[in-house]
């Protein structure tokens, strides 16, 4: 409050219109700055330097006549394509069905989409390599036993392009899912009522009226399943590696082996930035057409389709892409964490507790991991959601021109495929001046950038609901603005908040594109140790470690919503 | 910051400049190095050990002295990696490495990273040709990257006897093989193989339909798990660990030679914790842990004393193809991008 | 000396000038409505006063000390005022009770004396037995009053109602309307009320503020508004009127759309052309000729409409120009019917602007 321009003694108590929010917003804008053009300005200067330190554009010709990074590209895009399709081509459906028809046991189909989601992708993809491994598969398996064929027969193999686009599209439907299945239950039923009193069928009112109403959150969601893909790591290390081929993520991984070619992978990160700015720009267009989509108003509420003789089916079609997504490999990494070969068959004498000793005590780097990740995981979450609530005050608010700006900043780390932040952070922190390469801190700053976006869309879409009278409200009752952001606003955007802080939780927890990159032996984290044990083969404690993860994390997000993080005001 | 990168890669021109003094007189473990060590209470250790053995490594010393080991486990390329940027970054987190690549350590020791020590038992008992001379690293363990199979998945009677015998029809879609850009066994495997079968081999099994894991640690595995029938390369030593734990895996030394792999070891030049580095070091080439490393990890051992239970052929009986340390290094770059020409990856 | 003084005050967004040099002085403990169509810059100018804006150009004084002025403000939290806003903004997570009771919570008080004045607020607005409900469980007027009573009891030196009635029923709101003049009569704070509702206006006002285009154009009592308007803008704004533009033909007499019409009040133009302003209902319908040399002229009913208390009318002069009028139901006429319209002088009044 020092900040007060005051300035006779008869205009006493007379601010200037600067006032706290314009040194936060300096700060913020800065932070956010370092934050996300720092490391594309090193990635820019670096893929215009040779070995040597000279300016070139070497790289870019490399970039575009090396074949193996021109098919990494192609690959990744096509595989990107696949798993978009895919993803929808199930998603979209299984959202109509979850929140328009009558589906049985709707609200455990919700859980378990959630529990998709918060799958780390990676662990997925190993627990179908357990599934589906062309020889070891137990899906296989099951195929040779029931039909009696000869050992080399397989029915699927995970370790293939289609393999991967399956993998990838277990864990990035619920995106589709769940923005499909929110613009569903904005179709306002007398919408449907005015279609069929004219005559059409519910079949026909779906078609023409329900479909176009939601096409383009289907399209957008579909667009963040593309972006996923092919920006995902982890899964194409795992899977498209022993089924030889690189797509670019893990080819840009590559240029770091020894001898590192920091300027190729620089060169190779941009045009992945390109690509999901573009994407990201089709999305915006998708979601922006608003006279299409936008659904306000309480004009009665989503009415319920009735299934009829096709409500089994409907179910079995659930069912069974639930089990594909979380079922089934979560069996198969629970019965992977109780025996000491998974290729045996299950039995009371196979069962081990050797997995979890082996990880919870003799393996001393899995306490560390796991305590490193949860410091990580719960303080990203907290700052991200602190940042992103002032940010969406001052933006929202339009506390002062020029505050939008804050908000393209906030999002623009959407347009950062984790593993070019990891190489931009990486170029940017470790030198002598800025030596955080080999800290926590440059995990942190990489999972802040990583997040920032997400909690933003979340915090901004919910205060720009909230009417500003009900702030003014109470600062012409004599409160401050800190007063009014703490006792009114906070409080009322309190689901928003713990919602937010919760998906950043996850989100951190189950990042390693970009961690993968910036970690080192003391600052392990959970992600890392699975992959390097998937590196050398160690799936027992890989399925403990997974499925500690995973306990953890709900329980995390269980104990965030029951305690209150803000005292009601 | 930016010359950082291009010392890296400017490895392959790097010459040795500086003059390095002789060995140090060798040290034993003395009570005034375990009370200085235990003083310190951690040692650093990266290994590209499979980690279960790497874990048990630790546990043993730690009972005996007293002296937490913190494992760090990665493949040996990334081992280096991970070293190289830690030092180059000024972090000096490592106290002790080992990798199975020798042409790290001549790296390392060129960069003046090392520090000069010589355990007295392995100074009287080491073949001169396996340490430094000037005593900055020396062999820790040695390995061989071996053929195998799954008994259950392949008759002995069909089993490959040779490197060549890989490339018949019928093992297209049954080998797994590790990656020489992660494993430092497989890129020296890799590049003696080239070297004794020429490219033109790689060229052919690259057709083979070689299912491509990363860690040299992981071939066994898979045979183990019966996703492949025969690896091509794999640590000798994990395959063995494999069939202690009950699984029918079956080595075959192919009658072209198996690629001898030396394992490295020392100690870094400033470590964080110098006294439990010089114990650990110490204790690494005595014969408890290279009994140790034998029976529980299978590697294979340079002390005289060790004795190998696993009933496989000493070293002696097997034809064995060296490699040289020198033309590897130059070879890097090449190895990896013929590589990935012939194996997509 | 006036208590609220607005010299000069001027507001803009961007090239837009929304308040345009503002000049008006409120009386302690007087309710002042500032009437005026949407976009008319009433809704900043009470913005301005509450602090939420910072003036581009002026001065607002209280009580002859400034608390605003270009480019610097009190804060709102710091001005003892309050307000009552178009939507209520009341908090959904707090019961009536914490809503009212919130502003005494900032001011420290303790908490006896809070449950004591709260409780006595929620008497008098008729919420007493509504403490423990939570706003969403309000009906639309409940709600209003609750907002009423959170304002009113923080006891402010100065009140702000913006648009308050704007989205209740008309029932609601006329009842509304008249608790505000009451509890304004109980505790005369002094207050300024925006609405764009000329009958709004009229009931609760002590003095009318008509603001057009971001500048005012009149000030006066109701009364004063509605008989005695000074211009076109008022006299078309505030209750319906006929306007008939023409030359000055001396001697208070206005030439136009072929009548000549002697005008009994108001200001004739300076440059020769004049407005006459004359309510629907003072002109005289009759289907004989009046007994008047001036101030008559003939027309054609175009229709007619019955509306129990009286008839609406809308007849045709020869010139095509239309004039409403509102008679008696005894006066009935059919449309299409010759009628003679009179406008007696003492109701035709000039507007020089």
């Amino acid at each position: 409050m020092s900040l007060n321009a005051e300035t006779a003694a008869e205009t006493a108590g007379l601010r200037r219109s600067i006032d706290l929010s314009r040194p936060i917003f300096g700060l913020l804008a800065l932070a956010l700055c370092v934050l996300v053009i720092l490391p594309i300005f090193w990635l820019a200067v670096y893929s215009l330097q040779n070995d040597a330190g000279e300016w070139t554009f070497e790289n870019f010709v490399i970039l575009a006549t090396d074949p193996t990074i021109l098919r990494a590209f192609g690959l990744a895009l096509l595989m990107a394509l696949g798993v978009g399709i895919l993803a929808t081509a199930i998603a979209a459906p299984m959202a109509w069905l979850a929140a328009r028809t009558d589906l049985p046991c709707r609200s455990g189909v919700r859980i378990l989409v959630t529990a998709s989601f918060v799958t780390p992708p990676f662990l997925g993809a190993i627990a179908w390599e357990i599934l589906a491994a062309p020889n070891s598969g137990i899906i296989n398996g099951i195929y040779r036993w029931l039909f009696g064929l000869e050992a080399d027969a397989y029915f699927v193999n995970i370790y293939s392009f289609p393999g991967l686009i399956f993998a990838i599209a277990c864990y990035t439907f619920p995106y589709v899912f769940t923005l499909v299945a929110n613009a569903l239950e904005r179709v306002p039923s007398d919408l449907e009522d005015a279609s069929a009193i004219l005559g059409a069928s519910q079949l026909t009112t779906l078609r023409k009226i329900v479909l176009p109403m939601v096409m383009p959150a289907m399209l957008a969601g579909s667009l963040i399943a593309v972006l996923q893909a092919l920006t995902m790591f982890g899964t194409p290390a795992i899977l498209a590696l022993p089924a030889g081929f690189h797509v670019i993520t893990t080819k840009i991984w590559s240029l770091f082996q020894f001898p590192p070619q920091p300027g190729l992978a620089a060169a190779a990160a941009l045009p992945l930035l390109l690509i999901t700015v573009i994407l990201l720009r089709g999305q915006k267009w998708f979601l922006g057409r608003k006279g299409y989509t936008v659904i306000g108003g309480k004009s009665g509420s989503a009415r319920i389709t009735n299934l009829g003789v096709w409500k089994w089916p409907a179910f079995a079609f659930v069912a069974f892409i639930l089990s594909l997504a979380v079922v089934f490999p979560y069996a198969a990494l629970l019965k992977a964490a109780v025996t000491t070969n998974i290729g045996e068959p299950l039995s009371f004498a196979s069962l081990t507790w050797q997995n979890f000793n082996f990880v919870f005590f003799e393996f001393d780097a899995t306490r560390l991991a796991i305590w490193n990740t949860l410091v990580l995981g719960i303080s990203t979450a907290c700052i991200v959601t602190i940042l992103v609530v002032v940010i969406s005050y001052l933006v929202v608010r339009k506390s002062f021109p020029g505050s939008s700006i804050l908000g393209f900043l906030a999002t623009a780390p959407v347009a950062i495929p984790g593993i070019v932040l990891g190489v931009g952070l990486f170029l940017s922190y470790a030198n002598p001046v800025l030596m955080l390469y080999g800290t926590l801190w440059i995990l942190l700053i990489a999972f802040i950038t990583i997040e920032m976006p997400a909690g933003y869309q979340q915090i901004s879409s919910s205060l720009s609901g909230m009417h500003p009278e009900v702030e003014e409200a109470s600062r012409i009752l004599g409160a401050s603005r800190l007063t009014t952001l703490r006792r009114i606003t906070a409080p009322l955007l309190k689901t928003s908040v713990i919602a937010a802080w919760c998906f950043v939780f996850i989100g951190t927890i189950r990042e390693l594109s970009a961690t993968i990159l910036l970690t080192i032996a003391n600052t392990k984290l959970v992600s890392v140790i699975i992959y390097d044990l998937n590196e050398s083969g160690n799936l027992g404690a890989i399925a403990v470690l997974g499925l500690t993860l995973l306990v953890v994390s709900f329980a995390v997000v269980i104990i965030a919503h029951r305690v209150p993080l803000i005292a009601r005001g | 910051m930016r010359g950082f990168f291009a010392l890296v890669a400017l490895l392959a021109g790097l010459i040795a400049g500086s003059a390095h003094a002789a060995a140090p007189v060798p040290y034993g473990i003395t009570p005034a190095l375990i009370a200085a060590a235990k003083k310190e209470g951690t040692v650093t250790y990266y290994t590209s050990l499979e980690l279960v053995a790497a874990e048990h490594l630790a546990k043993a010393f730690q009972d005996r002295y007293g002296v937490k080991v913190r494992v760090e486990r990665a493949g040996s390329e990334r081992v280096f990696q991970r070293i190289g940027q830690e030092y180059l970054t000024g972090i000096h987190n490592v106290d002790v490495a080992d990798t199975s690549d020798a042409v790290h350590f001549t790296y390392f020791k060129r960069r003046g990273w090392l520090s000069q020590a010589v355990p007295a038992e392995m100074a009287r008992l080491w073949p001169a040709d396996m340490r430094d001379p000037e005593g900055y690293f020396a062999a820790f363990r040695a390995d061989l990257s071996v053929i195998a199979y799954n008994k259950r998945l392949v008759q002995p009677q069909d089993a490959p006897k040779s490197f060549a015998d890989l490339l018949q029809p019928k093992w297209k879609g049954k080998l797994v093989k590790g990656h020489p850009g992660y494993s430092g066994t497989i890129m020296t495997a890799t590049h003696t193989l080239s070297k004794a079968l020429t490219w033109d081999y790689f060229a052919k099994l690259g057709q083979q339909n070689v299912m491509q894991v990363q860690s040299s640690t992981d071939p066994p595995k898979k045979l183990s798990l019966g996703e492949r029938a025969v690896q091509v390369d794999g640590n000798e030593y994990v395959v063995v660990m494999q069939q202690k734990k009950g699984v029918p895996l079956q080595i075959v030394y192919a009658t072209e030679g198996t690629p001898l792999v030396v394992g490295n070891a020392a100690i870094f030049k400033t470590p964080a914790h110098p006294k439990a580095a010089k114990l650990f070091y110490a204790w690494m080439f005595a014969l408890e842990a290279q009994q140790l490393n034998s029976d529980f990890g299978g590697v294979r051992s340079f002390h005289p004393s060790v004795k190998d239970n696993s009933g496989r052929p000493p070293l002696s009986q097997i034809k064995l193809l060296r490699s040289d340390t020198k033309e590897l290094e130059a070879n890097l770059a090449t190895i990896k991008r013929r590589y990935e020409q012939y194996f997509g990856t | 000396m006036a208590f609220l003084e607005l010299a000069n005050l001027t507001k803009r967004y961007g090239a837009a000038v929304v308040v345009n040099g503002v000049n008006l002085a409120i009386d302690q403990g007087k309710l002042v409505c500032l009437l005026g169509p949407s976009g008319c810059g009433k809704t900043t100018t009470l913005r301005l006063i509450a602090g939420f804006a910072v003036p581009d150009g002026g001065e607002i004084r209280v009580g002859s000390r400034v608390i605003s002025k270009a480019g610097a403000a009190k804060p709102p939290e710091r001005r003892n005022m309050s307000m009552i806003f178009q939507s209520y903004a009341l908090w959904p997570h707090m019961t009536v009770f914490e809503n009212v009771a919130y502003g005494l919570r900032l001011r420290r008080l303790a908490e006896a004396d809070i449950t004591k004045q709260v409780g006595a607020i929620l008497d008098v607005t008729k919420l007493g037995a509504l403490a423990q409900r939570y706003p969403g469980e309000l009906s639309g007027g409940q709600q209003q009053r609750v907002s009423l009573a959170r304002a009113l009891v923080v006891k402010p030196q100065i009140l702000l109602l913006d648009e308050p009635l704007s989205n209740l029923d008309a029932n609601l709101r006329e009842e509304i309307r008249f608790e505000i003049r009451s509890l304004h009569d109980q505790y005369r704070y002094t207050t300024v009320y925006v609405t764009h509702d000329q009958t709004e206006a009229m009931t609760t006002a002590d003095v009318i503020v008509v603001m057009n285009q971001g500048a005012i154009d009149q000030i006066g009592s109701p009364e004063d508004i509605y008989k005695r308007p000074l211009s076109e803008f008022v006299a078309r704004f505030i209750g319906g009127t006929n306007i008939f533009r023409g030359a000055n033909a001396g001697n208070d007499h206005v030439s136009a759309d072929g009548v000549v019409l002697q005008c009994g009040s108001g200001e004739f133009g300076p440059s020769g052309e004049t407005a006459v302003s004359i309510r629907h209902h003072d002109v005289k319908l009759s289907e004989t000729q009046p007994d008047f040399t001036s101030n008559v002229a003939s027309a054609m009913v175009e229709r007619q409409i019955y509306l129990g208390s009286h008839r609406d009318y809308l007849v045709r002069l020869q010139t095509g120009a239309t004039v409403r009028v509102v008679s008696d139901v005894a006066v009935d006429i059919p449309a299409g019917r010759q009628v003679w319209l009179y406008f007696p002088p003492e109701h035709c009044r000039a507007l020089a602007r």
